[in-house]
């Protein structure tokens, strides 16, 4: 697909690159963007740029009019950034051009190229990135074609026709699903966390995020008490553990004790008192909190940290398999993104060819229809565009045939051979935003 | 059958399809090409029941016509319930059991014989307001049933641990139960009136013709009424909800589905 002349350029690192200690480097906290953004449009062979900075990757997108000078130039500036030598950097740097430029900003934006395949940040980072470019006006025809035409659109084509985020893959997300299908909207339901230890925090804070009231039981109540105010929670006593479960909707257990501290009896007495309120438990503990029968009790449902990660393993498994779809989905939106582009570049050629023949054919019937009546000069200036319509039809149809590569050459053949206006002949037609002379093209 | 029913049958066994094809992982993103083209169904099925009433077939005439009547108050209720929750699973059953209703009520011998129902004035207001109270409880009930068959589903699926199938049918378990909870608690007052009008109705037939007998039917209605009856005042009473509710209810459904089929032979073939 190359030769498609769309003079996009990418210098970046990512995960599969760089160690997170040179990424870490190298990356753009929010408000640097707008400085970091001037830094590029600076550089002399750049018109565009946008820039997608995350924890795993930092990339560089521009549209250049020389691409060697400019892959130079943002070498140069990332190596700056890191503070580190051309050559140091090199080894990590990779740089896609033209159609492989535009092929990565579509597998980037459709979490083809995560670390987690499939994972749904890396759309919004995209288009923050791409914001960003526009609010600081840096980005023009080519990255705005680039990314609202291509990388969004298919993005959400890959979402919608494979299944590639469908399931979690973390052991936390498979555990929240697991309750959300159990009880539902988490907006007014209770969780009660078991043990106060690192692996509880975490959980805490996922079903915060979701809505939920939280409870924190411990049996050093201190500690719960330490733990509680980080989000939110209320303390409940160890031993109104029995009234803590019964009011609860979920369960999560991580207490690092020896031995259950949820028995068999425990939620037996319990499931009484819930009047068949389901009650969804997640035991991350090792060794586990829970009694392994208790899920056997009705309208108990139990989620051991086996259960969660042989699912959550069995996800990742989908998403490469749902990966290879989402690849070719991508080929073919790169595919008719090609064509789009090719048909954008010869319709100004186009446009002027026909301008200019007509205008021939115009000023000759004007010229030899000198005492002749409207009617029969009308006449001859419709034979003479009907000769010139057919004149071109084929020149036009082997144009709009032609293989990519060719393009090009035959643009600039036809300008030279007709004397038509190079800036008319393959300029877009749509400009960049206003205030922004960097983008325009010039 | 009129070309309008035919095209309405056609709508909803493709809806049928893809709600089942969406289940069995068959077809991504099915649902909202099912819900479509249900949507049509019952518009389609709608302007059937429009249309046979225009001609002088009334909706509540005869077992067949209030089987077709069901059918679509089904369709109804599941679309637009479907609306505002995610029951992708429900309409794998909802569909074809609206599909089955009308072909049956359409295909029935006394229709393909095309014979007239009973003109609904000789029916009597007391027949006619317990044909359609018990048209409305049927379909109601069949929507309770329909949910508690994805509850029962769901409920295995989870306690096996199975989150793929899970969030494939997509609606958690107490949204199931409080859904089907309240398809009871309105169909069992609109089902009380109708046995009330029914046995009211029936004595006065009795008085008339001399027609008294009691058919196996009145008594599976008034056990199903009882099954009703135990749910609610257990679930209030003594905190019944998921699995037991849903057995219930089914069970209950079972005894609704037992009178409605003890009328359609009795009436129609």
């Amino acid at each position: 697909m190359g030769g498609a002349n769309i003079d996009l350029l990418l210098v970046g690192v990512s995960h599969k690159t760089a160690p997170v200690a040179v990424r870490e480097r190298l990356a753009v906290e929010p408000d640097a963007i707008p400085a970091a953004l001037a830094e590029l449009t600076g550089l002399a062979a750049v018109r565009e740029a946008a820039m997608i900075s995350t924890c795993n990757r930092v990339e560089l997108y521009v549209a250049a009019d020389d691409a060697d000078r400019a892959a130079a130039g943002l070498g140069e500036v990332l190596a700056r950034r890191a503070g580190v030598a051309v050559a140091d950097l090199a080894e990590h740097l990779y740089q896609h051009r033209d159609a492989g430029a535009v092929r990565h900003l579509f597998r980037v934006a459709s979490s083809l190229d995560s670390l987690v395949v499939g994972e749904p940040q890396i759309l919004g980072q995209t288009k923050q990135a791409y914001d960003a470019a526009v609010q600081n006006g840096t980005a023009g025809s080519v990255l705005r074609t680039c990314f609202e035409e291509g990388a969004f659109r298919v993005a959400r084509r890959v979402r919608r026709e494979t299944a590639i985020a469908r399931n979690p893959v973390s052991v936390s997300s498979v555990a929240v699903e697991f309750a959300r299908q159990v009880v539902g909207d988490f907006a007014k339901k209770r969780v009660l966390i078991v043990g106060a230890g690192k692996m509880s925090e975490l959980a805490a804070r996922t079903l915060r995020t979701h809505g939920a009231t939280l409870t924190v039981i411990n049996r050093t109540r201190a500690r719960a008490e330490e733990m509680a105010p980080r989000f939110g929670a209320e303390v409940a006593d160890w031993n109104d553990l029995p009234g803590a479960l019964t009011a609860a909707d979920i369960v999560i257990a991580s207490t690092g004790a020896q031995r259950p501290v949820l028995s068999l009896d425990l939620i037996k007495q319990v499931r009484k008192q819930r009047r068949g309120r389901p009650l969804c438990l997640i035991d991350i503990g090792v060794p586990r909190d829970v009694e392994p029968e208790a899920g056997k009790v009705a309208d108990i449902y139990l989620y051991d940290i086996d259960a969660l990660q042989a699912q959550a393993s069995e996800h990742r498994a989908e998403r490469e398999e749902e990966a290879a779809e989402a690849e070719a989905v991508v080929e073919e939106e790169l595919a008719r993104f090609v064509k789009r582009w090719r048909s954008r570049q010869l319709g100004p050629m186009v446009s002027a060819l026909q301008a200019h023949f007509h205008g021939i054919a115009r000023a000759e019937v004007q010229r030899v229809s000198g005492g002749v009546d409207e009617k029969e000069r009308k006449a001859r200036l419709d034979m003479a565009e009907s000769l010139i319509k057919k004149l071109l039809h084929f020149p036009m149809t082997a144009m709009r045939e032609a293989d990519p590569d060719e393009v090009l050459s035959m643009v600039q053949a036809v300008q030279r051979l007709f004397s038509l206006s190079p800036m008319a002949a393959v300029a877009e037609p749509e400009q960049a935003p206003a205030g922004n002379k960097k983008a325009t093209g010039s | 059958m009129s070309t309008l029913t035919w095209h309405a049958v056609g709508a909803y066994a493709i809806a049928a399809a893809l709600y089942l094809a969406h289940i069995v992982g068959l077809r991504r993103g099915a649902e909202n090409a099912g819900r479509a083209l249900l949507a049509v169904g019952v518009a389609l099925h709608f302007a059937d029941i429009g249309v046979r009433c225009y001609h002088g077939t009334n909706p509540i005439s005869s077992t067949p016509e209030a089987m077709s009547l069901a059918a679509f108050l089904i369709g109804a209720v599941f679309l637009l319930t479907s609306l505002r929750y995610q029951l992708t699973a429900a309409g794998a059953f909802a569909v074809p059991a609206v599909v089955a209703l009308i072909l049956l009520a359409r295909l029935a011998p006394m229709e393909t014989a095309g014979l007239t129902p009973v003109p609904v004035p000789e029916i009597g207001r007391l027949g006619q307001a317990h044909i359609l109270l018990a048209t409305l409880g049927v379909a109601v009930f069949a929507f309770a049933a329909v949910l508690a068959i994805v509850y029962l589903f769901q409920d295995r699926s989870l306690k096996r641990k199975q989150l793929d199938r899970v969030v494939a049918r997509g609606t958690p378990l107490e949204t199931l139960d409080r859904l089907a909870h309240r398809c009871v608690s309105i169909g069992f007052p609109v089902f009380t009136l109708a046995i009330v009008t029914g046995a009211i109705w029936v004595a006065r037939l009795g008085l008339l013709h001399g027609r008294g007998t009691l058919r196996p039917e009145y008594l599976i209605a008034v056990g199903t009424w009882i099954a009703f009856a135990v749910l609610i005042i257990a679930r209030v009473g003594a905190g019944w909800r998921g699995r037991r509710a849903a057995w219930l209810t089914l069970g209950g459904f079972g005894g609704t589905a037992l009178v409605v089929a003890a009328y359609f032979i009795r009436h129609a073939v």
